[in-house]
């Protein structure tokens, strides 16, 4: 098992460092600049595009070859230098370092949010199927499924915050992160992210959970006189889980890159999604690079992980 | 006799607390107003800013960052009256217009105590702005052209708190740039300089330690995409009388969308944001908010692709005339900016003083907004009509219906109608348009830079006559920006050899106008008025593009904030604004 981690990672660090490769030629000869953005600024001021292109190219060691840029990069990374953000005037590893805390809280309070309640739900409705419960249960996740979270977020907002008036209207970054202040203000922000996921895992754990209620271990246990609660939740819960691993699983890389990003922009939250988006339209290399670089690992990790946790749940898989 | 004395001593008893009360009262109503509360105000993600180095910026909010912390030498009213900030006294020109003496105030202090001395201005500027180690964004406001050369203007140091800087040329409007002009404190900087990482990673310029008295805020945090936060500084030197600003904190809170950011402000957890037109009328029916509408630099264009790979009618002015007659602007102003625009007629926005309302060629508005008389300009350049139906369809030089293409950015409700209204209307004159989306860099790369054909040139945004882009197009809708006290700046776009003269208008007269505003001739103010009103005649003549609108903004705050001003530069007096 040992020496299939070493080589999952060595194996892991050589896709970040193609990823990151590829990532950093490809923005280099994309067709944007760091000036794009500021053209009209520069006009508005009557100045040379030009030379104030090639004032802030050459500040920034753009105007080299790419080559060199990319060995003077992995020079500085290999040194822990992950270099310097122009776009927000600050070393990428500050930036980072300030802001993973608040995408972090987020997709972890919404991935908890989502498993509890959502495989809780799914569970109920297996057991209780074709009951009102049931019933209701489909319609929630349907509407869940449906409903976009961009939307949501700002439904939330309109209704809780600026008619009810029971939260600010964004998310307020004085409160500290461990405070109950910050956990109450999250919550907007947990189901706008949280819902879609809880409605998906409801009804992938439904069908798991009624897929292992027709089979004949579960029959075996009942008549082996096992009590409900015991055969539910040891026997088939067990044998439903594995799937549905693998599907939170996907769902947290997906949400590390993508789905956090938009409840972050709704609620101003200023997490690694932001950062990200911002850094994309300023053509900021540096971080851009960095991001891509850290969400490749935690894409990685995650499959790591999730091949080790099916080890754990079924001892009949074994990596050598 | 007890009684009397009682009641006596009651009645005077009385009258020495009313008199208290209203001495009380008259003190309270001299003192300056108590400072407090927090001024939150909102703007959206893409506004913030990148650097408070300054130096560094090329984005406008960085300047606006810093300003908050750090007066410049002086800015202007709503009237563009100068407002002397750390001047002592406005600019001293000599009669020859080349030497200009600056005076600084000797009450302006940084963080350590020391005095800001004429040594600082000239130092930020001779050895950090005009440097080659730092590459300054913005040196072209610094630099002349001397004999074919490009040098830069000569500072020197008078006294502690008086400099000179000298121009080998005259240019009326340099006036403008020096007042913009913010130092940096030579003890500081010194420790960088030659350095350009250590330069742009120094701790006390990233986090303006060292502003002293010179703002009415201090730096307190910036969390990047979230919040600046500035906290009241009660050594500013203007606020040493009345006891200014009145906000214990002043904050600019980023949104990733301007939906949440107008939320916000309904429901009070901001002081003041950006409306949108649609949503102008609501907010002016609240009780909590007041609604300011007020003129900005900005203006939208449709520009005419004038070079070789453009339709061939729009290198004539009379067929670009008859396209701009056919826009109706009053319909886009009422219609897509809801009355918050007005018809635009020139580069130089209407509430410039050098605006001249009487020399502009008005196309677009009644009379000159007739379609008729349009197709009749369209025949007289040589073009003609055939029918299709109940339609007359324009024929070009080949013989065949004219199809021009429109190219334009998405994302924006306005840009998307404005360019539907612009098919419509340009369909009632027999051609038809196909409007095209690209993304801003494609935008910029395929369509407004451009080079000879045959060469190895590096394209631009303006490389002669000769030179083309890699697309062809027609028309392209965009939004500039003007310097309504120094409009000259819009030479980047008109004049031939101007870097942003994408679309191949070279004129002469253009050319030498231009030139004129920025020589000896233009020192003299009413002669630059003429000139401007002239410029701004042959401009709208040609029409090289439509000018389509002014736009306005409209500003939203508590209604509980009060000394503001409302008009084009409101937050020239913003030290001012206090919670009642």
């Amino acid at each position: 098992m040992r020496s299939y981690i070493i080589k999952r990672l060595i194996y892991s660090v050589i896709i970040a460092w193609g990823i990151m490769t590829v990532t950093f030629i490809l923005l280099r000869l994309g067709p944007s600049s760091p000036v794009d953005r500021y053209i009209l600024n520069i006009a508005a001021r009557g100045q040379d595009v030009e030379s104030v292109r090639q004032a802030i190219e050459a500040r920034y060691g753009l105007d080299k070859p790419i080559i060199e840029q990319y060995f003077t990069y992995m020079g500085n990374l290999l040194q822990g230098n992950w270099g310097w953000s122009f776009s927000t005037s600050q070393s990428v590893a500050d930036l980072i370092v300030t802001h993973w805390i608040y995408s972090f809280q987020l997709i972890l309070l919404a991935t908890i949010f989502a498993i509890v309640i959502g495989v809780g739900l799914g569970m109920l409705a297996a057991v209780k199927q074709n009951t009102k419960i049931d019933y209701a249960a489909s319609i929630f996740s349907f509407i869940g499924i449906s409903i976009p979270g961009f939307w949501l977020g700002l439904m939330l907002i309109m209704v809780f915050a600026v008619y009810l008036g029971w939260f600010k209207t964004y998310y307020d970054t004085s409160y500290p992160i461990w405070s109950l202040e910050n956990i109450k203000q999250l919550l907007l922000p947990v189901l706008a992210l949280g819902i879609g996921e809880l409605a998906g895992y409801l009804r992938y754990t439904r069908s798991a959970m009624l897929d292992n209620l027709r089979k004949d271990f579960v029959t075996t246990a009942r008549a082996k006189g096992l009590p409900e609660k015991t055969v539910i939740g040891k026997h088939v819960l067990r044998n439903a889980v594995l799937p549905l691993v693998t599907i939170i699983m996907f769902d947290l890389g997906s949400v590390v890159f993508g789905g956090a990003y938009l409840t972050e922009i709704v609620f101003g939250i200023p997490g690694l999604g932001q950062v990200s988006f911002n850094a994309i339209f300023a053509n900021d290399y540096a971080v851009v690079v960095a991001v891509t670089l850290i969400g490749t690992f935690l894409v990685l990790f995650i499959n790591l992980a999730t091949d080790l946790i099916y080890t754990y749940l079924d001892p009949r898989i074994r990596y050598e | 006799m007890r009684e009397s004395l009682n009641n006596t001593f009651v009645k005077n008893s009385f009258a020495a607390i009313i008199i208290a009360l209203i001495l009380v009262m008259a003190l309270s109503a001299c003192a300056a107003p108590a400072t407090r509360g927090s001024f939150i105000e909102g703007d959206v993600s893409g506004g913030e800013a990148e650097t408070l180095n300054w130096i560094l910026a090329a984005d406008a909010s960085s300047f606006g960052y810093v300003g908050y912390t750090l007066e410049s030498l002086a800015n202007y009213d709503n009237k563009f009256d100068i407002v002397l900030r750390c001047l002592a006294k406005d600019i001293e020109v000599t009669p020859d217009g080349l030497v200009y003496t600056l005076t600084i105030r000797d009450d302006l202090k940084w963080s350590d105590g020391s005095q800001v001395t004429a040594e600082d201005y000239v130092y930020t500027l001779k050895n950090l702005m005009f440097s080659d180690w730092l590459n300054y964004n913005y040196k072209d406001d610094w630099q002349e052209d001397a004999g074919g050369k490009k040098v830069f203007v000569t500072p020197a140091v008078v006294d502690d708190t008086t400099f000179t800087i000298t121009r080998q040329t005259v240019q009326p409007e340099f006036i403008y740039t020096l007042y913009n002009l913010i130092p940096y404190p030579k003890y500081i900087a010194v420790k960088y300089e030659g350095d350009v990482d250590a330069f742009t990673r120094a701790k006390e310029f990233n986090d303006l330690s060292y502003t002293g008295n010179l703002g009415p805020y201090k730096f307190k945090q910036w969390l990047k995409n979230d919040k600046y936060v500035l906290s009241r500084n009660p050594q500013y030197f203007l606020g040493r009388d009345n006891g200014a600003p009145f906000f214990d904190e002043y904050i600019v809170k980023m949104f990733g969308t301007s939906a949440v950011m107008q939320a916000a402000l309904d429901a009070g957890d901001i002081t003041y944001c950006g409306i949108e037109p649609q949503n102008v009328a609501r907010f002016k029916k609240m009780q909590d908010i007041n609604v300011y509408t007020v003129p900005t630099r900005g203006y939208n264009i449709i520009a005419y692709n004038q070079r070789a790979n453009g339709w061939e009618g729009l290198r004539k002015k009379e067929v670009r005339q008859a396209l701009s007659m056919a826009i109706d602007k009053e319909t886009i102003t009422k219609n897509i900016f809801l009355g918050f625009a007005e018809p635009a007629y020139s580069f130089i926005p209407s509430s410039s003083p050098w605006y001249s309302d009487n020399t502009v060629m008005k196309l677009g508005v009644a009379p000159l907004n007739d379609k008729q008389q349009a197709m009749q300009l369209l025949r007289d350049a040589g073009y003609e009509y055939a029918k299709n139906g109940d339609r007359d369809i324009l024929l070009g030089e080949d013989g065949k219906p004219v199809k021009l293409l429109m190219v334009t950015t998405p994302g924006s409700d306005v840009v998307e109608s404005m360019s539907l209204l612009i098919k419509q209307e340009l369909a009632a004159i027999g051609i038809d348009v196909e409007v095209k989306w690209v993304q801003w860099p494609t935008l910029l790369r395929q369509y407004m830079m451009n080079r000879e054909p045959g060469t190895d040139q590096e394209p631009r945004y303006n490389n002669g006559p000769r030179a083309v882009s890699d697309e062809t197009w027609d028309m392209t809708l965009m939004a500039h920006n003007t310097d309504p006290l120094a409009p000259s700046g819009s030479r980047v776009f008109f004049a031939s050899d101007g870097g942003l003269n994408s679309f191949g208008f070279f004129n002469n007269r253009v050319d030498q106008l231009f030139q004129k505003i920025r020589s000896e001739e233009g020192m003299n103010k009413d002669q630059r008025s003429l000139m401007y009103g002239e410029l701004a005649r042959v401009i709208s003549e040609e029409q090289p593009v439509d000018f389509v609108t002014y736009t306005r903004a409209n500003r939203g705050f508590q209604s509980n904030v009060k000394g503001i001003e409302p008009g084009i530069n409101m937050g020239y007096n913003y030290y001012l604004w206090r919670f009642e």
